[in-house]
């Protein structure tokens, strides 16, 4: 290392061109990035459960939906409206991309009804109607239809709803704006228009991902660049590890969009990550030059004594914070492990640019100039100057009690951990103004439902699903569930039979339930068949009639709803048997999310205590000590179970930038410790008193260590501006973290090194 | 028993009393009328056994196996009785159709589960014949002054030399359909192949006639296949045992014999 730091100050001009041209070799393959805003993408291709949903929604040619709502003051059902909502639907399926058949809307969507005996199927608004009186007799015919109401139409009939289903997901974005044009075209003042489902907020989720990408990440920089200069002054000091942080982001990614990775919406957090983290060895070497360059008067025997004093402590930081996220890699998350790969990767880059492009540009400075901006100056800066030793003092003398403080500080972390509530869902990934929530609540509120998940009643023959006692069952479990406040609305094919039942026996109350025999139900699917469209049906029965699919829509979709829900099928199981021959599944987007939800707490879990161990090998080796080692993993231990500890006291869910967070914690608070202990024990070796040693760390290496944390809080702070919630919790949690990370660092460290630091003979004064 | 007009004179006659068309000597509307007369109302009356398969995207097959028995009244007036003896769960179960010019079919069925007959008001253009991917239109034939007919051009299907010909549905008139090419066999008049491209001129349906044979002086597509493209599904059908003027009564062709199958002509 020191050969490739002295050959960069030889070669300040060939150590930046060489820099500058690698750079340029990452920047090829940007423009081939692909993104991906898929959360299915969360899981393996060949986890179970998404190759079941993927099974589903072949069988039932299920697509994903977009869910339109409009809605009236006065009511829908006024011949005006009627014909505005009869060409929106006609706009509609002219869009490409939509599976036309399976639009559910007043105009696309069959009713079968009787008249003495005579069955009609058609649309329930073949035509809109052009009195009021029959648009007042489509709402009773509407509203009167259990199949219908609360699904096509809210049931105070101020509301109706287009179920658009689209070939693929990918497409929501758009065609959700092509929707919204049709609504802005054809609807008047007195009309509101909604436009909800998962697949619109995970694609507009990608395309916003990527305005907060290039908003966030350089104010970022912005304001990690203000700060610097407030603590080194000099433009021409700082401007290099901000050119560091963007290199590294440009290796980081340019080698994952290279090796033909995408852009999930975990990797775009990428640069985030990456900038405050890459200049915190720069700021560590400014720190140390800044102080040391006064009293020295050399900028060349400066780097030097600063490169003799940091480069182990450099070295090993940036190997930590690697392996924290390397440890991501463990994680059975694909996204997840590609973005600690890569953010890993990114932090080595960083590294190395750092130990030679900030020798090398100080190199280029001129003495004279450094002399006037550094020299000049007396060393330090006042604040931190004042405040700094003072702290130092306080850890020292009150050893004891800030020992006994943190330990009950730990207890009432762990507490708040035993409460922590696992939970997300990508529509929250928006803020509650944005349109995406304001349409989410609001369909949810007038209709059945914009979460959908599916129970698949899967039996163990063909026609099993024809017989009287499945039917019955399933009957009997959708009563269930709509009972139950979170599902808005249910449908299978049982309600195609009851329907059809209920409409042969001249709509008489009795008969609007599942026939006794199987030749009734066979006959009249085959009734069924033969009057609409034969498409209907097979939404919800496969060609054997062996497996069925029961359609939930669910009011809200929080991974912990679904799961509210698993429960409630589970009990209703425990008193009503399944019929012989038939087993239960769940599927659907939003189990699909609980899944990989599931997924991502163990793994991370997981991967936190494999990075965890791996970063306490390093310490052991790095320090020569159990004891040193042991203490340095106290920041971070801390700083992980009193931040994730306080979620669970003020009731914020772990979702998945929370999660994120931990490998950051696990990375960067252990940097911290680093520095302190290392640093603690060369002056420990060197003067043996630990009241000086003490004194001492709270001059430079405090300064060091209080600067990056300032940078690190601050630097994530701007997330907060963001529009996007996971945004804005990596900005807050990371703060929170990097405060309690350095708190500990300053406080406890001190305090426990007073007391149980090994006696400065033998191993440490070998060093 | 009512003698059959002449095809030409049908179609004469069927022009006559079109009020859209404006040259009543176009020939393409007039192949389209020799060629629905040709494919569906051969003969005064007809028997088949007629088994359909019904094949989704993953290979899966329903089975429809049914008797059919027609009568031709007068052109674009026919009588339809079927009887299903396949699938198991439907066994008994008929249905009957009387086919009118200029509006929606009457449909009758008879479900044996709980002994009734219902009248069933739907539109053909659309509705599907049992789950088949053949629509009652295609099955009974679309009323030919629905859709504006153009010779786009003559092509052969097969080695077999044909007119190929656009039809458009006019204006206000229901259809599920954009546009449909038929490739119309110049000798037998038999449609050959046909493509229905939905509203948005996306390819949605294929037909095609995979096998003719010559009954009773009269070419008859014995096998035939109906794909739905954008579904990947599709409906094979088989002719088996057609016989051409037997003598079917117009009596039939009455509610009462839903319930009480004619034994005589149902096997």
């Amino acid at each position: 290392m020191t050969r490739l730091v002295t050959w960069a100050m030889n070669r300040p001009r060939t150590a930046i061109a060489f820099a500058v041209l690698l750079t340029l070799a990452f920047l090829i393959p940007f423009p081939f990035v692909v993104i991906d805003t898929d959360p299915e993408n969360m899981l393996e291709a060949d986890q179970p459960d998404r190759v079941f949903y993927t099974q589903v929604k072949e069988d039932f040619g299920i697509y994903d939906m977009i869910v339109v709502g409009v809605t009236d003051a006065r009511g829908i059902f006024r011949p005006d409206t009627l014909v505005r909502l009869d060409r929106i639907a006609e706009a509609i399926v002219a869009i490409d991309g939509v599976v036309v058949e399976d639009v559910l809307s007043l105009s696309t969507t069959d009713n079968v009804t009787a008249d003495g005996d005579t069955l009609t199927v058609a649309r329930i608004m073949e035509d809109p109607p052009a009195t009021e009186a029959d648009a007042a007799s489509l709402r009773e015919v509407v509203l009167g239809n259990a199949m219908f109401r609360e699904k096509l139409v809210s049931l105070d009939g101020a509301g109706a709803a287009f179920y658009v289903p689209i070939e693929r997901k990918d497409q929501s974005h758009r065609i959700a704006q092509e929707i919204e044009s049709v609504l802005a075209r054809e609807l008047s003042d007195e009309q509101r228009s909604y436009i909800a489902g998962l697949p619109v907020a995970e694609d507009t989720f990608g395309h916003e991902m990527f305005v907060q990408m290039a908003i966030t990440a350089p104010l970022a920089m912005g304001v990690i660049f203000i700060l610097m200069l407030l603590m080194f002054r000099k433009v021409s000091l700082i401007v290099p590890p901000m050119v560091i942080a963007m290199l590294s982001v440009v290796w980081a990614m340019g080698a994952l969009i290279g090796l033909g990775f995408t852009v999930h919406i975990m990797s775009s957090m990428i640069p985030v990550f990456l900038m405050p983290i890459a200049v915190l060895d720069s700021v560590h070497i400014l720190s140390e030059f800044n102080d040391r360059y006064p009293r020295i008067g050399d900028r060349r025997r400066t780097i030097q004594a600063v490169m003799q004093e940091l480069h182990r402590p450099m070295l090993y930081t940036s190997l930590t914070s690697a392996a924290g996220f390397a440890s991501l890699m463990l994680a059975p998350i694909p996204p997840v492990r590609v973005f600690g790969a890569f953010v890993a990767l990114g932090i080595l880059v960083a590294w190395v640019l750092t130990i030679t492009l900030i020798p090398a540009s100080i190199m280029l400075t001129r003495e004279d100039t450094l002399q006037a901006r550094v020299g000049a100056r007396p060393a330090g800066r006042p604040m931190l100057d004042r405040w700094l030793p003072s702290v130092g003092r306080f850890a020292f003398a009150g050893s004891g009690r800030i020992i006994g403080a943190a330990l009950l500080l730990l207890v009432v972390g762990l507490a708040g951990l035993s409460q922590v509530v696992v939970n997300d869902n990508p529509v929250k990934w928006f803020k509650p103004q944005h349109p995406i929530r304001v349409a989410d609540d609001a369909m949810n509120r007038l209709f059945g439902g914009t979460y959908m998940a599916d129970v698949i009643v899967e039996g163990t023959a063909d026609e099993t699903i024809k017989r009287p006692d499945v039917m019955a069952f399933i009957d009997r479990l959708q009563t269930h569930l709509e009972e139950h406040p979170l599902v808005g609305k249910t449908t299978s094919i049982v309600d195609v039979v009851k329907r059809v039942n209920y409409v042969v026996h001249g709509e008489q109350p009795a008969y609007d339930a599942v026939p006794a025999t199987g030749e009734e139900i066979g006959q009249y699917l085959f009734l069924f068949l033969s009057s609409g469209d034969p498409n209907d049906l097979d939404n919800f029965v496969d060609y054997d009639y062996r497996r069925s699919n029961i359609w939930v829509q669910m009011k809200q979709g929080d991974n912990q709803d679904i799961e509210t829900l698993e429960g409630v099928v589970a009990a209703f199981l425990r008193n009503n048997p399944l019929p012989p021959g038939i087993e239960l599944r769940w599927s659907g987007l939003t189990y699909i999310n609980k899944v990989w939800q599931d997924l991502m707490v163990t793994g991370m879990r997981n991967a936190i205590l494999g990075g965890f161990a791996a970063v306490f090998i390093l310490m052991v080796i790095l320090f020569r000590s159990f004891r040193l080692a042991l203490i340095s993993m106290l920041p971070l231990t801390f700083s992980i179970v009193l931040s994730y500890g306080a979620l669970g006291w003020v009731g914020k869910d772990y979702d998945m930038p929370i999660a994120v967070c931990s490998s950051l914690a696990l990375g960067l608070s252990i940097d911290f410790a680093i520095h302190f202990v290392q640093r603690f024990r060369r002056k420990y070796a060197e003067t043996g008193d630990l009241s000086v040693v003490n004194a001492y760390m709270f001059g430079e290496p405090g300064r060091a260590i209080a600067r990056n944390a300032l940078v690190i809080v601050v630097g994530f702070l701007p997330l907060v501006l963001a529009t996007l919630t996971p945004y804005v919790t990596v900005g807050v949690f990371f703060a929170v973290l990097m405060a309690i990370s350095a708190m500990t660092t300053l406080l406890l460290l001190p305090a426990l090194l007073r007391v149980a630091a090994p006696a400065p003979s033998g191993q440490l004064q070998s060093l | 028993m009512n003698t059959k007009i002449t095809t030409a004179a049908g179609g004469l006659a069927l022009l006559a009393t079109m009020s859209v068309v404006t040259s009543a000597q176009e020939p393409p509307t007039q192949i389209m009328v020799r060629s629905q007369e040709a494919f569906l109302a051969a003969g005064n009356d007809m028997v088949a056994r007629i088994t359909m398969k019904l094949i989704n995207k993953a290979g899966k097959e329903r089975l429809r196996d049914l008797t059919m028995l027609r009568r031709d009244l007068e052109i674009g007036n026919q009588k339809y009785f079927m009887y299903f003896h396949q699938p198991a769960d439907v066994r008994a179960m008929t249905f009957m159709v009387w086919k009118y010019p200029g509006r929606d079919d009457d449909r009758w069925v008879f479900v044996p589960a709980i002994k009734l007959v219902r009248r069933i008001a739907a539109d053909d253009s659309r509705s599907s014949f049992v789950g088949s991917d053949f629509t009652y239109d295609d099955i009974s034939g679309r009323d030919i002054e629905l859709d504006r007919h153009t010779l786009l051009k003559e092509e052969a299907v097969g080695g077999t030399p044909c007119y190929v010909i656009e039809s458009v549905p006019t204006s206000g008139s229901a259809s599920e359909y954009g546009r449909k090419l038929s490739w119309i066999a110049k000798d037998s008049w038999l449609p050959l192949k046909e493509e229905y491209y939905d509203r948005r001129a996306q390819l949605a349906r294929v037909f095609t006639a995979d096998e003719v044979q010559t009954i009773g002086g009269h070419p008859t597509v014995m096998r035939r296949t109906m794909r739905d493209v954008k579904r990947a599904h599709r409906t094979e059908v088989a002719f088996e045992s057609v016989r051409y003027d037997v003598g079917l009564t117009e009596a039939l062709f009455a509610e009462r014999y839903l319930r009480e199958p004619p034994a005589e002509w149902i096997r």
